[in-house]
């Protein structure tokens, strides 16, 4: 049993996990346990879970904070949609571009975060995303303004079609790939620089851990992070609307990570789905809770900081320990 | 500039805050191998000094020649904070700074940062040659922290450690560096006799075994005066005194800094 242990390697769980993911679509497709439509939702949140893993290592591990992801998200979708359908640039090099281009804009913002700060830190990142929703709107002869831009599913090397279910498994691969990526440098030199500047600015540049670097580095993570999500966002919904890039994305990311667990990377996926996925599925369906999603997610917030401030990810191993002590305390009692 | 054995030479400091003046041309040289302390009242400007040292503040004036890693003289006053541990000098901190969420190796593998050649991607794929560095480190902290009797918690959070072990892990990550001049700004401060005890021996067997000199600020002076081959006493800033532990303990001025001047008139 041990040694299964040891054998188990992180990547693996990673895959695994993947492959559980992959699993749903063929669910709908065979069985009625899940609706087709349901794919949409999922892979919608596991869209948004990949732009959330970049805002997790910007704020859970660098402690520096952005409310700018949907922003950034919003304009590698648009980019995307805009290289594929009206310059008819292949699929592999607009996502390299529209990835590209919002990394540079997100290297400058981390350019001001070394002058600025926590909540001054919060509201320029804020103005960026704005002015970049505003830009959506005015930029027509790109984004087709109000009315919305459409994209097609992606085609791969040229010749591969995707549908739906094969634009969700690329949606799979690309969040396993950024898990998997995400943790390894967390878990080394890179990430322990990142926790470093956000424990002790002064022990951290005291071991040498250069600030301007880390953070350019934190932020362009982020970014490519985000703007990943936004191309297969684009691909995979095909529209693209001014509105969706708004403020109340970027809070629901902060809201992601901070329920399902500042520095975990499951916890992301699972903030993902109690964010998005749950009020879509199941709340709606229940006529009063239809308009109260909103509010739910504020109410989870403050419970889940005040009782859970290291995210619901740590759930199952207080559950087990719980469970160790109910059936401790059982056999007390039957001595 | 520095004389054979000499390793760290000040010259002239001074720094001033608004009309305060912190540093006031203070030199004094610490040697190779050497213990040396920098003693003086509450307010005598020591931490300032430790600061200059580590260009956490930039001093008004002064020079300070350091023989580097590769037996350069430099002036460290060219330098940037996070420049100056890469030639060779690692300090730590007054209330002790570590990162609370991660591990004890973790923590200490901090103190490696520089050493890491690998890049992020090499990093993030897992290649081989970063898989292998990473391993090499973590073996050489493993070997720090048992020196330092706390190999048994390399794997748990520093997070509600006692003082005494946090002490120990931000000198065990001071390590990791292979630094040649440590310093210790009050590194007794919150520990118990025995543990002072034990500390005043890890500093010898720092200085024997990793062949460094140690600078360190105390209030301790049973330690200061146990374990400090040179001491330099300052107040207001200004160079008071300097010796070994005898020589500083006759020292009037020393005396008088520290107990207060006989009035005359009565």
């Amino acid at each position: 049993m041990k040694n299964l242990k040891q054998a188990f390697k992180p990547w693996m769980g990673f895959v695994l996990f993947g492959l559980l993911l992959a699993t749903i679509p063929l669910l709908a497709q065979y069985t009625s346990l899940i609706k087709s439509s349901t794919i949409i939702t999922i892979g919608g949140t596991l869209i948004f879970a990949i732009a959330a893993l970049g805002l997790n290592i910007l704020l859970g591990y660098s402690g520096l904070i952005s409310l700018g992801t949907a922003g950034f998200m919003g304009l590698a979708a648009y980019l995307s949609a805009y290289l594929t359908v009206d310059l008819s640039l292949p699929f592999e090099l607009s996502l390299l571009i529209a990835v590209l281009i919002p990394t540079i804009l997100g290297v400058l913002v981390g350019l001001i975060s070394l002058k600025i700060e926590g909540m001054y830190l919060a509201i320029a990142t804020l103005a960026v995303s704005e002015i970049l929703r505003k830009t959506f709107e005015e930029f027509e002869f790109i984004t087709n303004g109000f009315s919305g831009k459409t994209a097609r599913f992606p085609l791969l090397l040229g010749t591969f079609q995707l549908d739906r279910a094969s634009t969700y498994y690329l949606i799979v691969i690309v969040l396993v790939i950024a898990m998997l990526l995400t943790y390894n440098m967390m878990n080394g030199q890179v990430g322990r620089a990142f926790n470093a500047m956000r424990g002790s600015e002064s022990a951290a540049s005291a071991m040498g851990v250069y600030s301007l670097k880390y953070r350019l580095i934190a932020f362009a993570l982020a970014t490519i992070l985000a703007s990943l999500a936004g191309v297969m966002y684009v691909h995979f919904i095909r529209f693209a609307y001014p509105s969706t890039w708004n403020l109340k994305l970027s809070l629901d990311f902060l809201a992601m990570i901070v329920i399902g667990g500042l520095r975990s990377i499951y916890g992301t996926v699972l903030g993902a789905f109690i964010v998005f996925a749950i009020p879509d599925l199941f709340l709606k369906q229940i006529p009063f809770f239809n308009q109260l999603s909103y509010v739910l997610n504020g109410v989870l917030i403050i419970v889940v900081i005040m009782f859970y401030p290291n995210g619901l990810i740590n759930i199952g191993y207080d559950l087990k320990k719980i469970w160790l002590k109910i059936r401790k305390g059982v056999q007390d009692v039957t001595k | 500039m520095l004389q054979n054995n000499e390793l760290l030479k000040i010259e002239d400091l001074s720094i001033a805050f608004g009309g305060l003046k912190a540093v006031d041309q203070l030199s004094f040289t610490i040697h190779e191998k050497e213990i040396f302390g920098l003693i003086g009242p509450n307010g005598a400007g020591k931490t300032t000094v430790f600061n200059c040292i580590t260009q956490f503040y930039k001093p008004n004036h002064g020079n300070l020649y350091f023989k580097n890693i590769k037996d350069e003289v430099i002036n460290l006053v060219d330098l940037k904070v996070h420049q100056v541990i890469r030639q060779g000098i690692v300090r730590t901190f007054q209330n002790v700074e570590l990162i609370r969420e991660l591990s004890i190796i973790d923590n200490v593998l901090i103190g490696a940062h520089i050493d890491y050649k690998t890049g992020l991607i090499s990093q993030a794929l897992r290649l081989p040659k970063a898989v292998k560095e990473e391993a090499i480190y973590r073996e050489k902290a493993e070997g720090i922290l048992k020196k330092l009797g706390i190999y048994e918690r390399r794997d748990m959070l520093v997070f509600g450690q006692p003082y005494g072990i946090l002490k120990k892990v931000e000198l065990a990550r001071t390590f990791m560096s292979d630094p040649k001049l440590i310093i210790l700004d009050e590194p007794a401060a919150g520990l118990n006799d025995v543990e002072t005890l034990q500390l005043a021996q890890t500093i010898r067997q720092i200085r024997d075994e990793f062949n460094c000199s140690v600078l360190l600020v105390e209030h301790d002076m049973r330690l200061v005066m146990d374990v400090c081959d040179t001491i330099c006493a300052i107040n207001f800033g200004k160079f008071l005194a300097i010796g070994n532990a005898k020589d500083i303990q006759k020292n009037p001025l020393v005396q008088e800094a520290y107990l207060g001047k006989e009035d005359d008139d009565e």
